[in-house]
């Protein structure tokens, strides 16, 4: 097994750089295939997030596979790029260093959040993309299938996923779920129309909240914002009247002043019923006025309440570091393990083949030679020979699988040369 | 099949008990493995309940002519629609640990039939009518439905307070949500109302029939007097009350106030639970009822011993 990555991530670029080295999906397909025209004895995936451009390779032989050089050669080519602009922001691995980066990288352990779980998504993605332009690529098969086994037993030993790190997250996947039981039949108010307001929606969307209505001083951010998340825009000069009829109300807007008052709120609560109401101030100042959350009934977290949770769930996932890295280190040694014995198993196989057919050819000239034996004596001749060879065979074959499981290759490699067998 | 006879109160009151160990370790720790011991154990420990209850009720019935005629079988049975409510909790908010307020109610009932095995049996005696069966089981149902419902409220009520002080659950003890609270304490006031005004209205169509055979002066007339109807009836008026109160006036939907609802009402029903034993309603004195129940045999009797084995009985 020879792989080689190379590539960039949050670690050692700045986001420009990133910009430019990323692919979306539509270029993934086209750049494999002239990777395979210009290299067609190696393999590739080509992994690209918005916060992470890796390029993979993985050939049959060292010969095979291009050098570290030609794939940065290569990318910064396919990108217009030239190579002393990207180099020092870019990373190169080799075959075990390669192994464990992206079973890292597939475990969430090289995320900017550690323990995301988009990450595992896009790994598969970009293998996927892999098959479509490439039906045959069984090394890099075996190296994706097992990142994607690690990440699920990190996942499942470890809590590193376990406990969401975002504000919005939390707020909505946690706090959210313990008011309302489903979010698809409750009407969502967003009230602003900035970066968090988006990344709040996006939590909204993925817990099923359908009915969003966005209200902003600009309408046509609002309306922006509504287009991506198929989301209705409401003015803000109506602002009172869909705070009546909103269940969940997240206000993210840049005011100086509180622009949900006591005052406004006397008059919404009229015809609310009382019925419950969460509401997420996630703006600095803070947009609803703090009073509001005595009401009956009525919920209010702001920032800070949201901050603290955050930090300590960060605390939780940093000590669930140390356990991740272990599984890494066993899950790599058991993978090299693996590759040495399926190597060795088709030395085996070929050294039996070479003595099979010796086997065969003497036992024949032999039986031409003694014309006139019987059927019983014959078998028993045949059946010397094979216990001949399988005696012959023995040791060196026990001693091949036990060395398969140290790191060390030397075993292999002299029985190779010695009775001329090939990779 | 004769260990399906031996099965004992202990069997099943030691699988809750074992989930209920299980939902107080939730608070403490994590483990994949417990959502399968609380469910098996649920299951197996309803399963022993339910063959339990079938024969007790059987013997009850040959006895008596009523199945689970005895406060031993009613709590019994209380207990087992409890328990059916919590799996199925369990099953649909696998995450909450709702068990750790509902299993006490169960446990508490299972303890309450024990004890309350050997006290006389409602209706030996008594003319047996379709009215005996209606009445039983509303209010048992009805009885258990109001539990069920006080164990939403009080839930409801922390998971509030929880909220409005900006405690944010861990992982460790999760709760259902306000809505699924607030949606069952409203079904189970509902339901209740409905099945304990049943039972008031049966237990009255009883009366009338028991007091035509025994050709009783007072004939047609409904005994306002007697504390066990009084307090019946201002039982079912407070539900019905609560319960229109509910339908029609919004606010009353709406969070905390089902929450009082449903615990008031269950107050209310300790209350009239504690009359009707005070005043020994439709329970016959064992002794007598040998004496003049020629029906009853006297190995019928035996039912009364929770702990000894059916097999025994049988024999």
């Amino acid at each position: 097994m020879n792989l080689q990555v190379i590539g960039c991530s949050h670690h050692q670029s700045n986001v420009e750089v990133r910009e430019q080295l990323a692919f979306t999906e539509h270029q993934v397909l086209p750049f494999l295939q002239l990777f395979r025209k210009r290299f067609p004895q190696s393999e590739a995936v080509l992994l690209s997030t918005c916060n992470r451009t890796e390029l993979y390779a993985a050939a049959q032989k060292p010969d095979l596979i291009p050098s570290q050089q030609e794939m940065i050669e290569f990318l910064a080519n396919e990108r217009g790029l030239s190579i002393s602009d990207i180099n020092a922001n870019l990373f190169a691995h080799s075959d075990r260093d390669a192994i464990e980066h992206l079973f890292s990288v597939a475990a969430s352990l090289d995320s900017m959040v550690v323990g995301e779980t988009q990450i595992l998504s896009q790994v598969k993605r970009a293998y996927q993309l892999a098959v479509e332009s490439n039906e045959t690529i069984p090394l890099t098969h075996q190296v994706f299938q097992s990142a994607i086994r690690v990440a699920r037993r990190v996942s499942n030993e470890t809590n590193i996923h376990s406990n969401r790190v975002s504000v919005p997250s939390i707020a909505i996947c946690v706090l959210a779920k313990q008011i309302f039981e489903r979010l698809d039949n409750k009407k969502i108010l967003i009230v602003g129309a900035g970066e968090m307001a988006e990344e709040t929606l996006n939590y909204v969307r993925s817990e099923g909240g359908k009915d969003i209505w966005i209200t902003n001083r600009t309408r046509s951010k609002a309306e922006e914002l509504a287009s991506k998340f198929n989301g209705q825009v409401s003015r803000w000069e109506n602002l009172q009247h869909e705070l009546a009829t909103a269940d969940l109300i997240v206000s993210t807007t840049g005011a100086t002043e509180p622009v949900i008052t006591g005052a406004m709120f006397d008059e919404v609560e009229k015809t609310r019923n009382q019925k419950p109401v969460f509401f997420l101030d996630l703006a600095i100042p803070r947009d609803v006025e703090a009073e509001i959350g005595e009401r009956l009934n009525v919920y209010l977290y702001t920032l800070d309440d949201l901050q603290k949770e955050c930090e300590k769930n960060r605390n939780s996932r940093q000590s669930q570091y140390p356990k991740a890295i272990k599984i890494i280190d066993q899950e790599t040694d058991s993978f090299f393990a693996e590759v040495r014995r399926r190597s060795s198993g088709s030395t085996i196989v070929q050294l039996r083949q070479q003595a099979d057919q010796a086997k065969t050819a003497e036992l024949t000239r032999l039986m031409n030679r003694l014309d006139g034996l019987s059927d019983p004596h014959r078998a028993e001749i045949e059946q010397s020979f094979n216990r001949l060879v399988n005696k012959i065979l023995h040791p060196p074959l026990k001693s091949l699988q036990d060395d398969s499981v140290n790191e060390s290759s030397g075993l292999l490699d002299a029985l190779k040369k010695l009775f001329q067998l090939g990779d | 099949m004769d260990w399906l006879y031996k099965i004992s109160t202990t069997c099943f009151a030691a699988s809750y008990l074992v989930v209920f160990v299980a939902e107080v370790s939730r608070v403490f720790f994590q483990a994949a493995i417990r959502k399968y011991i609380r469910v098996g154990f649920a299951a197996a420990g309803l399963f022993a309940h339910t063959i339990y209850l079938f024969w007790q009720g059987k013997l009850e019935l040959d006895a008596t002519g009523i199945w689970l005629s005895s406060w031993s079988g009613w709590s019994l049975a209380a207990a087992w629609v409890l328990a059916m409510a919590y799996f199925w909790i369990s099953l649909r908010q696998s995450k909450s640990v709702i068990g750790l307020f509902l299993l006490p109610v169960v446990l508490i009932l299972i303890g309450v039939g024990v004890r309350l095995d050997g006290v006389g049996t409602f209706t030996v005696g008594r003319v047996k009518s379709i009215w005996n069966m209606v009445h039983g089981s509303t209010l048992l149902l009805g009885t258990a439905i109001v539990a069920l419902g006080f164990v939403f409220g009080v839930v409801y009520l922390i998971q509030a307070s929880r909220l409005k002080r900006k405690i944010v659950a861990s992982k460790l003890f999760r709760l259902p949500s306000l809505e699924w609270l607030q949606r069952w304490s409203e079904v189970s006031l509902i339901a209740s109302t409905l099945l304990l005004g049943g039972g008031l209205i049966s237990g009255i169509a009883l009366n009338l029939v028991n007091q035509a055979a025994n050709h009783e002066v007072s004939t047609g007339t409904i005994a306002w007097s007697d504390p066990v109807v009084w307090s019946s009836g201002v039982l079912f008026f407070w539900l019905l009350a609560a319960a229109l109160f509910n339908v029609f006036y919004r606010p009353a939907r709406q969070g905390r106030k089902v929450a009082y609802l449903v615990m008031t009402s269950f107050l209310f029903l300790v209350l009239e639970l504690g009359i009707v034993w005070w005043v020994g309603h439709a329970v016959d004195d064992p002794v007598s009822d040998i004496a003049k129940a020629t029906v009853v045999d006297s190995s019928a009797m035996k039912i009364q011993l929770v702990e000894r084995p059916l097999t025994e009985v049988r024999s």
